[in-house]
């Protein structure tokens, strides 16, 4: 049987230096990303663009508070249909309030409880849980919004109304606001499992991945293995967990449709001074907010204001996306191939 | 701790009676161990009594662990059979044998690091200073045995945090910088690095050269002042400057410290060790002076193993 040469297999023998095929895969991989690049810049700008009206209109008090946010909208869905006297005025800050705290406790929850679940699923759990609890955990990122929207609606929501809000809580607030149980609470837990299983699949992974040689480097010194884990695993991945958070925040940001439906729906802006009470307080994020006023978009000033929502939820996350690399680009600063 | 010499122990080494000395702790006198004087790298035979007429440079031999018939298993598969060593400080064990012997089972049974596999067991005793190790808690046990791995594993923090590592996170309480500092200083100056790093010590450590960065993984062992240093193959990532290098510092380091070193390398062996266990196996093979395993081995396999006729 003759010897199987390379040009028999039609393998080319060496791959020249400035081999074209290089060049032509280096090309359209570049192409590629510019055009993915240039796709985010358009839909900024042509948001921003779209959303003008509103912001020139309120000018930085777009931003702040004052009135009743859900009248204002109200008032500029009727406005009448003369463009010179479209009704632009809104004081946001109410539905930006509550996205800032129902994301940032979510994310803030998130991160510790899927960092301390990491390490017990890998280090710590025995073998058959781990591999019982690591395929339910990814199964669950994949659950619908909707559902548990659902859940939280059918179940949380109520127990939270019959369980954790007193009569006095009631009454103590009852000239502003009305509390149902739909509030602050019950988006923040929902919000909080529904990111969770994203972070958790990220830093187990990452986890798996710190060399096991630092493990036993720091236990060869007689460190106990909480300690080295702690100080040498969870330290290495510092960068993965940021990248989580990140990720993890971009999605509470974005989530919809399970927040209009648990979180209160009402322009309500919770106030920290009513201490714990705050909590059971209902509000309306951004996202939700767009969802609710999907009939509306019609009218063109009330288009140009939810065109100024989403210019701000797309804003915060290409914000929290730079600020997160930047952070990584810190924390990795004693990592493999340092310099 | 200081270390006094006995009264009597001129006496009693001119009778020709290894000489006594006690090790002070803090004003507490543990039991008497019995020590053997040994030359400069001839080694006479453990028991064998010196002269006191030859212009020696003294090294204190003392034991420090002891194997009591290791055996090591990996399911079915016996990595260490039935092996019995003795670890002395003032000396430097090496522990040659082919690929797959059980060296490195061996060496991470002494500070049990072989029990997180979950798959290994192990019989037999190791005793450390007469205490049996399986009833010591194991962190107290790395606290005083530690281990130095094949491929350098400097953690990502900087040259500073790594030697400090140990220290800072063994007990409830982290010492500040300022107490860790003279600590880093003589773990690095010990373990041959300091020159080379005194100006960067808030440097990345994964930034060092492989050499740098084992002789970092050094410093930061002797930074826990352990009693036994493992070592497992600790050059074989290194040039021969590097090796030159850690040799040197491990035998600066032998006279406070009992060492035990796994090495392919029998030139390295013989530069380096006093006492020399070759493995075939699993089995203990052949245990003894250095000079005695490489010139005059008893067993017909050690022969073939250091002249190289090795199949
Ligand atoms: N975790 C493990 N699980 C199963 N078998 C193992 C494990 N570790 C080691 N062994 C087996 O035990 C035997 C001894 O391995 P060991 O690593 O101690 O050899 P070694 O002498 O250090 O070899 P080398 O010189 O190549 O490092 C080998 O046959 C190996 O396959
Ligand atoms: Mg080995």
């Amino acid at each position: 049987m003759p010897s199987l040469t390379l040009e028999a297999t039609g393998i080319p023998e060496e791959v020249e230096a400035g081999d074209p095929t290089n060049r032509r895969v280096e090309l359209m991989l570049g192409a590629l990303a510019s055009a993915v690049l240039l796709f985010i810049a358009g839909m900024i700008i042509f948001t921003l663009i779209k959303a003008w009206p509103s912001f020139a209109n309120n000018g930085l008090a777009w931003f702040g508070a004052g009135g009743n946010v859900d009248q204002q909208l109200s008032d500029i869905f009727n406005s009448p249909a003369d463009p010179a006297d479209y009704v632009y005025e809104l004081r946001a800050w109410p539905l930006i309030w509550s996205t800032i705290l129902i994301s940032g406790l979510s994310v803030v929850f998130a991160t510790f409880i899927a960092v301390f679940s990491s390490i017990f699923i890998v280090h710590f759990a025995p073998t058959a849980l781990q591999k019982l609890i690591e395929p339910v955990v990814k199964y669950l990122a994949a659950v619908p919004s909707v559902v548990y929207g659902l859940i939280g609606i059918l179940v949380i929501v109520p127990w939270i109304n019959n369980n954790l809000i007193t009569e006095q809580m009631r009454a103590s607030v009852a000239y502003v606001i009305q509390l149902d149980g739909s509030s602050v609470m019950a988006a923040t837990m929902i919000l909080t499992v529904m990111i969770l299983p994203i972070m958790i699949a990220l830093i187990v992974d990452s986890l798996r991945a710190v060399p096991l040689n630092w493990r036993e480097g720091a236990l060869a010194l007689g460190v106990n293995k909480w300690r080295a884990v702690r100080t040498v695993s969870v330290r290495a991945i510092r960068p993965a967990i940021v990248a989580a958070a990140v990720l993890a925040t971009a999605r509470a940001l974005g989530e919809a449709i399970m927040l209009a439906m648990v979180a209160g729906s009402i322009g309500f802006a919770p106030n920290p001074f009513d201490g714990i009470l705050f909590l059971f307080e209902p509000s309306r994020p951004l996202a939700p907010s767009i969802l609710d006023g999907e009939e509306g978009l019609s009218v063109v000033p009330f288009g140009e204001t939810m065109y100024a929502f989403g210019f701000i939820l797309i804003v915060s996350c290409v914000f929290f996306s730079f600020s997160g690399w930047a952070i990584r680009q810190s924390l990795s600063r004693y990592g493999i191939g340092a310099r | 701790m200081g270390i006094e010499t006995t009264d009597d122990e001129r006496g009693l080494s001119e009778a020709g009676v290894p000489p006594v000395r006690r090790i002070v702790v803090d004003g507490e006198t543990p039991p008497v161990r019995v020590a053997h004087r040994i030359g400069n790298g001839a080694s006479p035979g453990l028991d064998e009594p010196f002269a006191v007429e030859q212009d020696f440079e003294a090294v204190w031999v003392e034991e420090r662990m002891r194997i009591e018939s290791l055996g090591v298993r990996f399911g079915q598969k016996e990595a260490v059979k039935d092996v019995s060593l003795q670890v002395n400080s003032g000396e430097v064990l090496a522990l040659i044998g082919p690929s797959g012997c059980g060296k490195t089972t061996l060496l991470r049974s002494l500070n049990k690091l072989v029990d997180l596999t979950p798959t290994a067991i192990r019989s037999g005793r190791i005793l450390l200073d007469d205490e049996d190790t399986a009833y010591m808690d194991d962190t107290l046990l790395r606290k005083k045995v530690g281990m130095l791995f094949q491929q350098p594993n400097p953690f990502p923090m900087t040259i500073f945090d790594n030697v400090a590592y140990g220290l800072r996170e063994r007990g409830s309480k982290r010492p500040g910088k300022k107490a860790l500092e003279p600590i880093v200083v003589d773990a690095l100056e010990r373990a041959g690095l300091w020159d080379e790093v005194s100006d960067n010590l808030n440097h990345p450590a994964l930034s060092l050269s492989g050499g740098q960065q084992q002789r970092l993984c050094i410093a930061r062992s002797l930074a826990v002042r352990p009693e036994v240093l493992l070592l497992d193959e600790p050059c074989s990532a290194l040039d021969p400057i590097s090796t030159a290098i850690i040799e040197d510092t491990i035998v600066n380091l032998k006279d406070e410290i009992a060492i035990v070193i796994v090495t392919h390398n029998l030139q390295q062996a013989e530069r380096i060790a006093d006492k020399v266990a070759f493995m075939y196996l699993g089995d203990l093979v052949e245990y003894g002076p250095a000079t005695q395993v490489f010139n005059a081995p008893m067993a017909e396999r050690t022969k073939d193993y250091v002249r190289g006729d090795f199949g």
